[in-house]
């Protein structure tokens, strides 16, 4: 097997205002068996760069220069057609989210077996399908999973076989391109076990894309960091995390929150003391029921209780998978969603009782931060709507004046600059920045309460520390309460004051963050601490056995154990 | 990545090269500009036939029967004596306001409807999904010949445009429902809730922009069935007796058996007329489907 010998690749595209430069002449090599990782925020190049390889490009795109020899072929200077029968059998890509890329009408093993028919590998339909057993259980699935169609495998599954699809020819180079990103950490840590395990079986060079510093810390061998198309800082993962020379390759390391790096939070009363609770909820649960005649529904949130209290601005986390019922409990903290059971009651009134005026009014009050920062803005408006329509609506600007300046503030308050935001559509500004001026929305109107649901996990790694500091700025300086909707155990350690674990829809371990992160004791909690990437290359990423075996064993028994309360701290109470 | 987006036709400029990049758009979006080139064309004849020719020609018994074409008319004259020409001319118009109105009427009741069900959920969206659906069911052909034939004798252009639109709405109310319904979860609208936005604001300042080039689909394609529906009754004989409608015209024609009698100028006026308004219409909503869509858009698009 060869390896792959990259040197000088430079992709341009041309658009209307003139030639990009996307990929700057950069040089590399891949040997066999080995585990490359192309770090950098999007824009750096990293993406083209291994479509370059894929003879993707497409135009206004084409590759500019340079040479990538793999096994004496250069694969710049293939024709489409010969790029075709190349794929899979000297490359495979695996492209982001390609879960989303299965054809969802054929069935999972005729995806598998496709690419050995359309490349002519000889064998009969009994040794063909033989083949797609054993790729399939070389992935961790049951063979049986040929058989069923996409919609009914989960996400970690769906990826699963876009592995086995891309190993299914033995290629020389393997390209993942952030094959977990939407992907919760413990399917995430179980999926890229499962990529070293089949990478080291056939011997493949690897390529991980990723922005994730974590990741490649436990996942890459060498470390290659991109920024706008050009090569930063190479070296063996060791060296670039004990000794990042590049500024950039340091600012990109200490964005990922680490165990040993944290802030000690600061609970202390702001204002009087001993004000009425900010938010209640009483017993609140939420099904969800299908149509008029469905009765027992999906239960998504199991009654819970807790009450924050208004004179101390905490930072609580929720902490949990998708489907552990985190953003059910986002929406009914917000009156998006009625409680099916129970009430939420907001400066002691019932969300549900109050009129359409009042609950407008109310949210004033209560703001929220939303996990994607490219739908939260009307494509129809420049991003002034988002800012001024609140500022209008409750009545805290006169004039136009007077809503100029609070925008200005708003840009001010999260380091964006108001003449290069203001007056722009959402699609002139980057996600960091859309999600940076949604914090600032949120700083600017002033709520006792914000709920901030993922807020950080569509965002550039870069830029994801600034964000969470602002949101404790928020609780620091405004006194602001803040309810974190999260997946990353990480990001909830590094700003949390107390966090709630939710599996199925239930609280199972409370305390503050010290004890519940350091020292987890619900086997789902010490699940969901050992799958988190630290950016430490000498840390153990292991999967934790006994606390899966035990978890697996507690669901057998209906999971119906009282929440472990860790701690307790002042201002929050929960009553599981 | 760093491929820069197509600036969205929503991004207004100045005045000057807002029309600059309407052009360009049009000329990228061949569909939509062949569509509204045919459409132009149609309409300049008629307006144009409007203002210098004789439409008063259209009547009948005003011109000698059964002629061919010639230099005195155009198109010839029906058996009934009337100038072709100048039946094209109103005729055109007649059928195309028809179509227009009831279109109109038919995508505004439509609209409202798909509001009410798709943002409003729970019993309102039971009614009027059912109410659509059972009328979506019935062959529209088989109700507006009910109606029709009960009114036939006082049947005029403006009744047959309100027996159209009674159908008209179904579609759109349809369409627009569902375009709501992926709307009403769309991050704006909950974020123009924290903005203390109430219903009628999420509805006509939130909604409504994002929906304009789905309005303006359902507008064509209402448009397109609504002149399909009156040329069907029309040719049937139950259209207005005494407007030369394209519809009527087709009804006369068979009417007198102008293939048997070999005036072939009698059938080809209407249906080639209509068929380019057709034509038209077809590639309006293609272009303005694309442009609602952009998935839609296919490669060398720039």
């Amino acid at each position: 097997m060869a390896g792959l010998e990259v040197r000088g690749l430079k992709v341009v595209f041309e658009t209307d205002d003139g030639i990009v430069e996307a990929v700057r002449g950069i040089d590399f090599d891949v040997q066999p068996g080995e585990r490359l990782g192309f770090v950098g925020e999007s824009g750096s190049g990293k993406t083209t760069t291994a479509l370059a390889l894929m003879g993707m490009i497409d135009a206004p795109g084409r590759v500019a220069g340079g040479t990538a020899l793999l096994g004496g072929v250069d694969l710049l200077r293939l024709s489409p057609a010969e790029h075709a029968a190349r794929r899979l059998v000297d490359v495979a890509y695996i492209p982001q989210g390609a879960m989303n890329s299965l054809n969802p009408v054929m069935r999972v093993g005729a995806q598998i077996a496709d690419g050995m028919i359309d490349h002519g590998t000889g064998l009969g339909r009994a040794a063909r399908k033989a083949r797609v057993g054993e790729l399939l259980r070389q992935v961790g699935l049951e063979p049986s999973v040929a058989e069923r169609f996409p919609h009914e495998l989960s996400g970690g599954m769906k990826q699963r076989v876009a592995i086995a699809i891309s190993i299914a020819l033995r290629p020389q180079l393997l390209i993942a391109d952030e094959p977990t990103s939407a992907l919760d950490v413990i399917t995430q840590r179980r999926v890229m076990q499962t990529l070293r395990e089949v990478q080291d079986a056939i011997g493949a060079g690897l390529i991980l894309i990723g922005h994730d510093m974590g990741l490649m810390a436990q996942f890459a061998d060498r470390i290659m960091v991109l920024r706008h198309g050009r090569l930063v800082e190479e070296g063996q993962v060791r060296q670039i995390f004990r000794e990042p020379k590049d500024a950039y390759t340091k600012e990109l390391i200490d964005s990922v929150p680490a165990l040993e790096q944290r802030r000690a939070s600061v609970i202390a009363a702001f204002g009087d003391a001993n004000a009425a609770p900010i938010i209640e909820l009483d017993r609140a649960a939420k099904t969800y029921r299908r149509g008029l005649f469905d009765r027992t529904g999906v239960p998504a949130l199991q009654p819970l209780s807790f009450s924050m209290a208004g004179g101390t601005p905490l930072v609580v986390s929720i902490v949990g998978q998708s489907g552990s019922g985190k953003s059910t409990l986002g929406s009914l903290l917000l009156g998006f969603l009625a409680p099916s059971e129970g009430r939420v009651l907001f400066e002691g009134r019932d969300l549900q009782t109050l009129s359409g005026a009042e609950r407008r009014e109310s949210h004033r009050r209560v703001q929220a931060v939303f996990q994607d920062p490219y739908a939260a803005y009307n494509p129809f408006y420049k991003v002034d709507h988002n800012l001024a329509e609140p500022l209008r609506n409750f009545g805290l600007a006169r004039d136009r004046a007077s809503v100029l300046l609070k925008m200005r503030e708003a840009c001010e308050l999260v380091g964006l600059d108001p003449d290069q935001t203001i007056h722009r559509f959402a699609h002139q500004l980057s996600g960091g920045q859309r999600q940076r001026l949604m914090v600032g929305r949120a700083m600017m109107l002033g709520p006792r309460l914000l709920v901030a649901d993922e807020p950080v996990s569509m965002v550039d790694a870069s830029l994801r520390s600034s964000i969470l500091g602002n949101l404790r700025r928020m609780k620091d300086e405004q006194g602001i309460s803040i309810i974190y909707i999260t997946h990353d155990l990480a990001t909830a350690y590094e700003v949390s004051d107390y966090v709630l674990v939710l599996y199925r829809g239930r609280v199972v371990e409370a305390g503050d963050a010290e004890t519940v992160i350091k020292d987890p004791l619900h086997p789902y909690t010490r699940l969901l601490v050992g799958s988190i990437p630290w950016p430490d290359p000498d840390r153990h990423w292991g999967g934790d056995e006994q606390a899966e075996a035990e978890l697996a064993e507690r669901d057998r028994q209906g999971g119906r154990e009282p929440c472990l309360v860790r701690s307790t701290i002042p201002g929050f109470s929960l009553a599981a | 990545m760093a491929r820069a987006l197509p600036a969205t036709p929503l991004e207004w400029g100045s005045s000057r090269r807002r029309w600059r990049s309407v052009l360009l758009y049009l000329g990228r979006n061949r569909s939509l500009g062949a569509g509204l080139l045919l459409l132009l064309a149609l309409f300049t004849l008629v307006a144009a036939g409007h203002a210098f020719y004789d439409i008063a020609l259209a009547e009948p018994l005003s011109a000698s029967p059964g002629k061919p074409p010639s230099a005195r008319y155009w198109l010839g004259t029906d058996k009934q004596g009337r100038d072709l020409f100048a039946v094209l001319i109103v005729g055109t118009w007649l059928t195309a306001k028809v179509g227009l109105l009831a279109g109109f009427f038919g995508v505004v009741i439509g609209t409202v409807l798909g509001f009410l069900a798709g943002f409003f959920r729970g019993w309102t969206d039971a009614v009027i999904s059912l109410l659509t659906d059972v009328f979506l069911a019935v062959p529209p052909l088989l109700i507006l010949i009910v109606i029709a034939a009960n009114i036939k004798g006082s049947m005029s252009t403006d009744s047959m445009v309100w027996i159209i639109a009674a159908l008209a709405w179904r579609e759109p109310a349809r369409r627009i429902r569902s375009q709501v319904l992926v709307m009403r979860e769309a991050g704006y609208v909950n974020t123009a809730r924290l903005n203390g936005t109430g219903a009628f604001g999420i509805i006509f300042k939130e909604m409504m922009p994002n929906l304009l080039p789905y309005l303006m689909v359902s507008f064509v394609l209402a448009t397109a069935t609504a002149v399909l529906a009156s040329v069907g009754l029309e040719a049937l004989g139950l259209g207005p007796q005494n407007e030369p409608t394209l519809g009527m015209t087709v009804y006369w024609a068979i009417h007198y058996s102008a293939f048997l009698l070999g005036m072939w100028w009698w059938v080809l006026t209407p249906v080639i007329t209509l068929v380019v308004l057709f034509v038209g219409l077809y590639l309006v909503t293609a272009g303005l489907d694309e442009l609602a869509n952009p998935r839609l858009r296919t490669g060398g698009a720039r």
